[in-house]
């Protein structure tokens, strides 16, 4: 016995504590959701500090005297002469598969009551973009199930397609029409053991949005069935600035968690025009000089490294993709604006959706003239390239000739049929919120516009006789919705089919 | 107060005519500060507390605040000091105090670099992690 005692305190006199280094400073001044910190000489740009009371906060400004950094959390603890330490750690949240289905806050910190989050690592919220050697260019579709969308501006995976319009002109319904199918897509693949179809997971990202909105926002995904698929980030209205102007950057490294694991996301930021406002009023409060409209002068670095993250990985890297569909929203149609023009340069096409034409009945508002996708074309579905190769030509036309026919009645016989072609075209690409359309609908609707079995049916009814048609197709006629499916281009054998069961439709509509 | 970027650039200058191989002179700031009293240049007392600042900074850069919560024996001042040239260099001025909060060790802070090895930090620590 007297052994072990002995043993036990030779133990003990072994240890020996060591005793690290710290870089500490004290905070000099405190509000608005900023510190400035006097000392910390070691502290890194973008480093967490340790301000104590389980309060953290992010060096943003490194200063020859002091630091000014951003507080994470509730700060009003934090007293002028306490000690602050640095952490030698860059801001991480939560990423994995065990977050979908969750809604989170911008620190990756459940907000929807089902307990905790089961993630599977955490990456950092700043990270650089992949360089030109770990990407390939986008050749796989993103099916948004918006027609007008999939036919004239179609979006490749890791593609960045703004959309920009007025405010209620439908930005969010795109955006959750998108999710919706994704959803749809997914389960359907999981139903049929489809190992081929590589799931696309979302990302919704609201920023400054009322509580409101996202609660019905995440409502209508749960109806919808899309919440497995998705993670809804949000930074609301009510939230810090620190926090909305975070929150674009934790969805982007959760999503960036799914490209470097080979597979695909797609996120959305739901808006990047108060996520500037967010960074302004922080760039303001950290004392920074201030350039157009107030903005600080790396408001374009903001959002071009946030945008640059979305990518198409090769083979060798994964073969993953990020796809991004920012969001800016626009005051009185004037896309000039600074914040609209900085993102319509940044990203790879846009979709522009209008006031007027939403007050027009034309839903989803999308203005084909300055609508453009610069890259996703190369993606776009052989049958629907069959298809909608000259929508975009035939509509533009419609609406130059629609301008000129205004002025007088006398037309001759080929621009009143393109005029009425055109009229039909408009009526086909209605479609109403939150019920996207499969690719062979789309295909089918398409294909009949455009070999004239819709120009004998009253504009009025076009919208009836479409859905009538999708439903005849899908209930009778489901083996040729699946062949278009399958082949996913149209054959001379597909286009025979096509063509006995429109015209077999045409003879029993009324 | 207000201090212009000119102010501090003046200062700046100022502090760096009072080095001297890379250490604050005394002397040659004492001086500094008389002459720009006396001559009272634009701007000037934000000159001079910016200046101040920096000259604190300095201090407390070249200073060692050892602290424990008994009095040290010489013979630990002494590897204490032998210890903080070593890491700083000589020049490092080291003041000695007594903290009874501390409970028991010592915490040595130099500038913004702390070497806290105190019974009350890793309580504090302990209280954080739980």
């Amino acid at each position: 016995m007297s052994t072990l005692l002995q043993d036990i305190e030779n133990q003990i006199a072994g240890i020996k504590t060591s005793v690290g280094k710290q870089n500490v400073g004290i905070v000099r001044e405190i509000g608005d959701g900023v510190a400035k910190i006097e000392g910390l000489t070691d502290a890194m740009l973008n480093e967490m500090l340790d301000f104590g009371h389980g309060v953290t906060g992010i060096a943003l400004n490194l200063e020859e005297t002091e630091v000014g950094a951003i507080l994470l959390g509730e700060y009003t603890e934090i007293k002028e002469g306490q000690e602050v330490r640095t952490t030698g750690k860059l801001l991480q949240v939560p990423a994995g598969k065990g977050l979908l289905g969750r809604v989170v806050n911008a620190l990756g910190e459940p907000v929807d009551g089902k307990g905790p989050v089961k993630a599977e690592s955490a990456y950092p919220v700043e990270k650089i973009a992949p360089g030109i050697i770990k990407r390939r260019s986008v050749n796989q579709p993103v099916q948004t199930g918006i027609m007008a969308i999939d036919a004239m501006i179609p979006i490749g995976r890791g593609q960045r397609e703004l959309i920009i319009g007025d405010r209620s002109t439908g930005k969010t319904t795109i955006c959750v029409d998108t999710i919706i199918n994704q959803a749809r897509l997914n389960r359907m693949a999981e139903a049929a053991g489809d190992k081929e179809y590589r799931p696309l997971y979302c990302i919704y990202v609201a920023v400054a949005q009322k509580q409101s909105n996202i609660a019905r926002v995440v409502n209508v995904l749960e109806e919808a069935g899309a919440m497995p698929y998705t993670i809804v980030v949000v930074a609301p209205a009510s939230d810090s600035a620190t926090n909305q102007y975070l929150a674009p950057f934790s969805g982007c490294a959760m999503g960036e968690w799914f490209m470097d694991n080979g597979m695909d996301a797609l996120i959305i930021y739901d808006d990047l025009s108060k996520h500037a406002t967010a960074y302004r009023q922080v760039s303001l409060v950290l004392k920074r000089p201030s350039g157009r409209e107030a903005y600080p002068g790396d408001v374009f670095y903001l959002h071009s490294r946030l945008l640059e993250r979305a990518a198409r990985m090769n083979e060798k890297n994964g073969n993953g993709s990020l796809t991004a569909l920012p969001i800016i929203e626009t005051q009185l149609g004037d896309v000039s604006a600074y914040i609209p023009t900085n993102v319509i340069s940044i990203t790879d096409g846009q979709i522009y959706l209008e006031t007027d034409l939403f007050y027009q009945g034309v839903r989803p508002a999308i203005s084909v003239g300055l609508s453009v996708s610069r890259v996703g074309s190369a993606a776009q579905t052989k049958a629907m390239k069959q298809v909608a190769g000259r929508t975009k030509l035939e509509l533009a036309q419609f609406r130059e000739l629609a301008a000129f026919a205004q002025f007088g009645s006398d037309l001759d016989a080929q621009t009143q049929a393109k005029l009425e072609r055109g009229k039909r075209i408009v009526e086909v690409f209605k479609q109403p919120p939150y019920s996207p359309f499969p690719l062979e609908v789309q295909v089918a609707a398409l294909w009949a516009v455009q070999n004239a079995y819709f120009d004998d049916v009253p504009i009025a009814k076009v919208k009836d006789c479409q859905s009538k048609l999708t439903e005849y197709l899908a209930s009778r006629k489901s083996s040729l919705m699946a062949k278009i499916l399958k082949e996913k281009a149209l054959n001379d054998a597909l286009i025979a089919e096509l063509k006995a069961v429109v015209a077999e439709f045409k003879q029993t509509y009324r | 107060m207000k201090i212009s970027k000119q102010a501090r650039r003046d200062a700046k200058e100022l502090f760096r005519s009072c080095c001297v191989d890379g250490l604050l002179d005394e002397n040659r700031a004492r001086q500094a500060v008389q002459q720009v009293v006396q001559r009272k240049p634009r701007g000037y007392v934000a000159i001079l507390s910016h200046f101040q600042r920096l000259v604190k900074l300095e201090v407390a850069r070249r200073t060692a605040k050892v602290e424990s919560a008994v009095a040290l024996l010489e013979s630990s001042q002494a590897s204490v000091r032998a210890n903080l040239n070593r890491l700083y260099g000589a020049g490092l001025s080291l003041t000695f105090a007594q903290n009874p909060a501390l409970i028991g060790g010592m915490r040595v802070q130099v500038g913004s670099d702390v070497y806290d090895g105190s019974i009350w930090a890793r309580l504090a620590a302990l209280k954080e992690s739980v």
